[in-house]
């Protein structure tokens, strides 16, 4: 088997090495982005490059600062209980 | 007898477009001649599947010991079968957070899947009911 091949199958057979740290919920932006592009795209009516790419951002916006609300929000609630 | 053979076509037209859209992320609106949208799908779709799998290997595809995921992630296509077989007999198992990443990137991936196969669906049958309607 040539090098090219055998280095993409050991890509995708090989687990990355992720630690459990607070960096690692990164992971969630482009899935973010990626639920707010397929939901966009079906559900504009028409689909025009700079007005689709503005309302997947603004989506994607919407749900990470949403999420970040409810992070601090049980953040401050588990806060109160242990204090 | 126009009308009956009309509704059964549609019916027919409707689950070939489900089908393929559960075949290959995309196609189904390809069909209803939905191009940009079957594009912007078929990337999104595919791009976050391999990411998945980049993440957390082949071994995140497990119908053992994971089903609930493997139910999610089949939505993608039924190709994830043929990777869910041979992931299951080479023993590729991968554990922690690439798991827990890999699993749920692929699984979101095959929802999303379910979301545009049902709007596919939707789509044809719009265009059907028009057609019918002129």
């Amino acid at each position: 088997m040539s090098i090219m091949p055998a280095l993409v199958i050991a890509t995708f057979t090989t687990p990355e090495k992720i630690s459990a740290n607070p960096q690692s919920i990164l992971w969630l932006l482009p899935l973010v982005a990626a639920i707010a592009i397929v939901y966009k795209a079906t559900k504009v009516p028409e689909i025009k490059s700079a007005n689709f790419l503005k309302e997947a951002m603004i989506l994607t916006g919407s749900i990470v600062v949403f999420m970040f609300i409810t992070a601090l929000a049980l953040c401050a609630l588990a806060w109160l209980i242990t204090e | 007898m126009t009308t009956a053979r009309s509704k059964e076509n549609r019916t027919i037209f409707m689950l070939i477009v489900g089908l393929l859209a559960w075949l290959v992320p995309g196609a189904g609106h390809l069909l209803v001649k939905e191009g940009k949208r079957a594009f912007i799908i078929f990337v999104t779709i595919v791009l976050t599947f391999c990411v998945g799998l980049y993440i957390g290997s082949i071994g995140v595809i497990n119908p053992v010991g994971a089903k609930p995921w493997y139910v999610a992630q089949i939505m993608n296509s039924p190709m994830v079968a043929v990777l869910g077989h041979l992931a299951t007999a080479a023993d590729y198992s991968v554990f922690g957070r690439a798991n827990e990443i890999g699993q749920i990137y692929t699984s979101i991936a095959g929802l999303l899947n379910l979301l545009c196969i049902v709007n596919a669906v939707y789509l044809a049958h719009l265009q059907k009911t028009e057609t019918a309607g002129d």
